[in-house]
């Protein structure tokens, strides 16, 4: 880019060119979601066949889940470690998403203790459903993102189902369904955007 | 040349550097120069001179043994900023 004179289309142009390119900086690929989404997924519907079918303890493919994670994050911070190095740019978007991810991982943290030390699993993925709900909206009202938006009501409403639901396998359905309509599908619709944005 | 606009900003580069630091908090210097397609040592010397004028803040600092170069726009950047884009959108209103 040479230092001379230009005009104020030429200076119009060049903003409008340079914010885009900014404004790109702020998209999400939506990788995260589909990762977790499948995770979560996976683990609660093979929780409910292995609840009806009786094969293993009933919170078996939770434990491999919570195996998973643990891997997943030190994978994570090897990577942000030892990883190449790519130009960096900190987004107000990106920003706020760090501060909120700490606040997720606690509060997730608190549940998953909690139900460890005496709160009944159905009322414990009932919060559950309704932290990632809280997440989902944030995300979507951020992005601007309406399939996370739509994602979070849905998610708050299987919580609120959750509650009253009778036994454990209705449980994990719930918890599959929110998951798929509020980190599954809108984690992929966010991934084609992205690429098409991309091409 | 348009004696209204600010000399600072009305440049390509400079001009560039500061579109871009409008929509984020902080970019690396590798990151603009990418966007930019512009060479070290001229955006070097745009940044030096935004820096200058105080429209932004250079911040020069080692990371995984890594010399990291941040900018970032500062609140008189800001209002900078937006009085030349309101300048040109006179010139185009005329």
């Amino acid at each position: 880019m040479e230092e001379s004179q230009f005009t104020h289309t030429d200076s119009l142009r060049l903003i409008e060119q340079m914010i885009h390119t900014a404004k790109r900086e702020q998209k999400d690929d939506g990788k995260a979601w589909i990762l977790w989404g499948w995770l979560l997924f996976l683990a609660s519907v093979f929780s409910w066949f292995n609840m009806r079918a009786g094969w293993l303890q009933p919170f078996f493919f939770w434990n491999v889940f919570g195996v998973l994670s643990l891997v997943l994050l030190a994978w994570g911070i090897v990577r942000r470690f030892f990883g190449g190095r790519a130009p960096v740019v900190k987004t107000y978007t990106r920003d706020l998403y760090e501060k909120l991810n700490t606040g997720f991982f606690i509060s997730l943290m608190l549940i998953i203790v909690s139900m460890n030390v005496g709160v009944h699993p159905r009322y414990g993925f009932a919060l559950l459903l309704g932290l990632y709900g809280f997440w989902i909206l944030i995300y979507g009202a951020v992005l601007n993102f309406k399939p996370s938006l739509i994602g979070a009501y849905i998610t708050w409403a299987a919580a609120f189902v959750s509650l009253f639901a009778t036994n454990l396998e209705h449980t994990m359905l719930l918890h599959a369904l929110a998951v798929l309509c509020g980190y599954i599908i809108p984690g992929h619709m966010a991934n084609n955007e992205f690429n098409k944005e991309k091409r | 040349m348009f004696k209204d606009l600010d000399p600072i900003l009305h440049s390509q580069l400079r001009l560039a550097v500061m579109s871009l630091l409008i929509g984020v908090k902080e970019a690396e210097f590798t990151f603009i120069r990418e966007k930019t397609s512009a060479t070290a040592g001229n955006l070097s010397v745009q940044v030096q001179k935004l820096k200058d004028a105080g429209y932004i803040d250079v911040t020069k600092q080692f990371k995984d043994n890594y010399p990291q170069t941040l900018c970032r726009i500062t609140p008189k950047g800001v209002d900078a900023f937006e009085a030349y884009v309101k300048v040109l959108q006179e010139y185009i209103r005329k």
